[in-house]
C-alpha cells in the first residue's frame, strides 16, 4: 500500500467519491415518475430557507432598531418572516406526500429519519424567531411558551424569556442543526435516489389473468427493481 | 401610522378563533391548514406541464 492510501485525506476522498460519484451528487437528469407536482415542495422548501437564511444575515447584521424602525428594516423583516410561514408550508406538504408514498423504502431510512428531525429542529428554531423579535408579540408568546417549556422540565435550560439566550440559539445553534440537518438530507436524497411511486401490481389492484392482453408499457412506471432510478428522463 | 400597509388590515382585535366542542383554533391556523389540505390534493391531480398531451 503506498504512502498516499494510507493518509486519511486519500481514504476520505474514496470513500466519498464512492458513496457520492459526481453523477450521483450532481445528475443532471430524474427519473421519469418525478413528473408531478408533488415533487417539487422539497426543493420549495430548500428555495424558502435560502430566504430565510439570507434575509436572517441582513436582520442579524443591522439589529431590532433597524427592523423595527426603518422601511427598509421593515421590509426585510417581513421577507424573513413570510420566508418561514411557507418553509412550513411547504416542509408540511413535502412529508405528507413523502409519508404517504412511505418514503422510507429501498433503504432509505436515513433520507426520512433525516429529514423528519430537521422539521423537529425547525420548530424550536422559528419559535426562537419569535421570542427575540424585541417587541410585545414577543413578549406575549414568550410568557405564554415559558409554561410549556417548565411544564416539560426544561425552562431551566431554555429560558425563553431570556432573550440574549434565545437570539443565540436563533441565529446560530438551531440554524447550523438546521442546515447541516438539510444538507445530509440532499446528499442521502442523492445518495439513494428520489423514492418511486407504489406500483398498482405491488398493491394487488391488477390480478394476472390469462384472458387478459398483454398490457402496454407505461413509459412512466419503473420497476421497483430500480429503485433508484435508472428509466431516467432526459 | 406612517407605515401605509398596516392600514391594509385591522388587526386591532381579538384574534378570531374556531370553536367546535372541544376544538380550538385561531382562524388564521384553521385557513393555513385547509389551504395546505387544497395544495396537497392540487399537486397530486393537477398533471404536471411537461409531461401534458401524448407524450
Amino acid at each position: 500500500m503506498s504512502a498516499q492510501r494510507r493518509s486519511w485525506t486519500a481514504r476520505a476522498r474514496e470513500r466519498a467519491v464512492g458513496a457520492l460519484p459526481p453523477e450521483k451528487l450532481l445528475p443532471d437528469s430524474q427519473p421519469v415518475y418525478m413528473a408531478s407536482w408533488i415533487y417539487v415542495f422539497g426543493v420549495l422548501s430548500l428555495a424558502s430557507l435560502v430566504m430565510i437564511i439570507a434575509s436572517g444575515s441582513i436582520l442579524s447584521l443591522k439589529g431590532p432598531a433597524w427592523w423595527h424602525v426603518t422601511g427598509v428594516g421593515h421590509f426585510f423583516n417581513s421577507i424573513h418572516l413570510w420566508s418561514v410561514e411557507l418553509f412550513f408550508f411547504f416542509l408540511v406538504i413535502h412529508l405528507w406526500g413523502k409519508y404517504w408514498m412511505a418514503a422510507w423504502r429501498g433503504g432509505r431510512a436515513r433520507v426520512w429519519m433525516t429529514g423528519a428531525v430537521a422539521f423537529v429542529v425547525a420548530v424550536p428554531c422559528a419559535l426562537t424567531g419569535y421570542v427575540s423579535q424585541q417587541n410585545f408579540d414577543a413578549q406575549w408568546i414568550s410568557t405564554q411558551a415559558k409554561d410549556g417549556m417548565n411544564a416539560v422540565g426544561v425552562g431551566a435550560f431554555f429560558n425563553v424569556t431570556n432573550f440574549g439566550q434565545m437570539y443565540s440559539y436563533h441565529v446560530l445553534l438551531l440554524p447550523a442543526a438546521v442546515v447541516a440537518l438539510v444538507a445530509a438530507h440532499i446528499l442521502l436524497v442523492r445518495k439513494h435516489g428520489i423514492v418511486p411511486p407504489f406500483t398498482l401490481a405491488d398493491r394487488g389492484e391488477l390480478p394476472a389473468r390469462a384472458a387478459d392482453p398483454e398490457p402496454a408499457p407505461d413509459p412512466g412506471r419503473v420497476p421497483e427493481a430500480d429503485p433508484v432510478g435508472a428509466g431516467r428522463a432526459p | 401610522m406612517s407605515f401605509p400597509a398596516a392600514a391594509v388590515f385591522n388587526l386591532n382585535h381579538p384574534a378570531h378563533t374556531v370553536h367546535w366542542h372541544f376544538f380550538s383554533m385561531s382562524a388564521s391556523n384553521v385557513v393555513v391548514i385547509v389551504l395546505m389540505l387544497v395544495v396537497f390534493a392540487v399537486a397530486i391531480l393537477a398533471p404536471f406541464p411537461r409531461y401534458r398531451g401524448t407524450e
